[in-house]
């Protein structure tokens, strides 16, 4: 009945048992609070400033030898606070400027479903000290090519996400109150 | 390869999100992915699954058998804390990966720390064998 390995045994399980409740007392809490500081909405302003278009043909830029990809790059402005994602509960906060626009037009009968969309920039912010996001001119981190060989001409509208990771709970997605419209030039035409 | 809803993380690419040893809850049911979303994919390269963030998708329409098309999401994924995508861990001539075969689930919930238990007894062989000795003295000195 009191053998060490009964006391054990007794001790893991109210470890795990108040671990478990922790956890969860946490995770709703925090999640109240995130929602309290209004996170859904948070304000911002982002401008694409110009887009460059190269056809690449190496396999890490989406071609093979012959068949070329168009890369678009692009630079952008961007001022956005996001210090109210943070709490006691927030580790980090993993910020990605996306571009989302539909696939090429086949024909006028059918239209076309396809979508996609593409991350340009990314950035993670340890803490509340970093989250005023105020950048000029900045470079897109990627070169983004699409499934099919051809972006020029295609619209894509830009925005900022966010997914806050915590430090224990569930992730949470959001997007910031921001959007700018762009239209991808003809390979080799820099704006 | 267990479809289990959870997972322990093995590699340090996800850094500082996740760190070896954490837990994730995955979530396997939506149509499609999000890009931003974590998932844990596997590939034929690597018997590990990997976890790492999606950096693209495209829905697109693909020819299937007899002349239909299917519609299906192709993914492009990268680890945080990495320079470059994924397309060098995935297989040979394999530029995406797909929303249907290759995904395992999204990651929906954390809890740190908690998994490095089967780090230590899958990576380090003394832990085991003290964990098993343990046991068996355990059972050697019960008196029921």
């Amino acid at each position: 009945m009191f053998s060490l390995s009964q006391r054990l045994q007794d001790i893991s399980g109210f470890m795990t048992t108040t671990i478990f409740v922790m956890a969860v007392v946490i995770s709703v809490v925090s999640i109240v609070q995130l929602n309290l500081s209004g996170y859904q909405s948070l304000p911002g302003d982002i401008t694409v400033n110009d887009t460059h278009n190269s056809i690449r043909y190496s396999r890490n830029y989406g071609g093979k030898s012959g068949h070329g990809k168009e890369n678009v790059k692009l630079r952008f402005d961007l001022d956005a606070d996001l210090t109210p994602l943070f709490n006691w509960n927030t580790k980090q906060v993993f910020v990605y400027l996306v571009g989302e626009y539909d696939g090429p037009e086949k024909g006028d009968l059918k239209q076309s479903e396809e979508h996609s969309k593409v991350i340009f920039w990314d950035h993670i912010i340890p803490d509340a000290s970093h989250a005023k996001l105020s950048l000029r001119n900045k470079k897109s981190k990627y070169s983004v090519y699409d499934y099919y060989p051809v972006l020029s001409n295609r619209t894509a509208s830009v925005k900022l996400e966010f997914n806050v990771q915590p430090w224990v709970g569930p992730l949470i997605w959001g997007t910031l109150d921001a959007t700018d419209e762009v239209r991808f030039h003809d390979p080799k035409s820099k704006n | 390869m267990s479809n289990s809803p959870m997972v322990v993380v093995l590699s340090g690419s996800m850094e500082p999100a996740f760190q070896r040893g954490d837990i994730l809850f995955l979530w396997n049911r939506e149509q499609y992915l999000d890009v931003g979303d974590i998932i844990v994919y596997k590939t034929t390269v690597r018997d590990v699954p990997i976890v790492h963030r999606i950096v693209r998708e495209h829905i697109v329409e693909e020819k299937g058998k007899k002349r239909t098309t299917r519609k299906t999401q192709k993914l492009l994924t990268k680890g945080d804390n990495n320079q470059g995508d994924d397309l060098p861990l995935y297989r040979y001539g394999q530029n995406y990966l797909d929303r249907e075969k290759d995904i395992l689930g999204s990651v929906k919930g954390y809890v740190p720390k908690v998994g490095y238990v089967t780090i230590l007894i899958t990576e380090n062989q003394y832990f085991k064998y003290a964990i098993v000795g343990l046991l068996a003295l355990s059972a050697l000195f019960n008196q029921e």
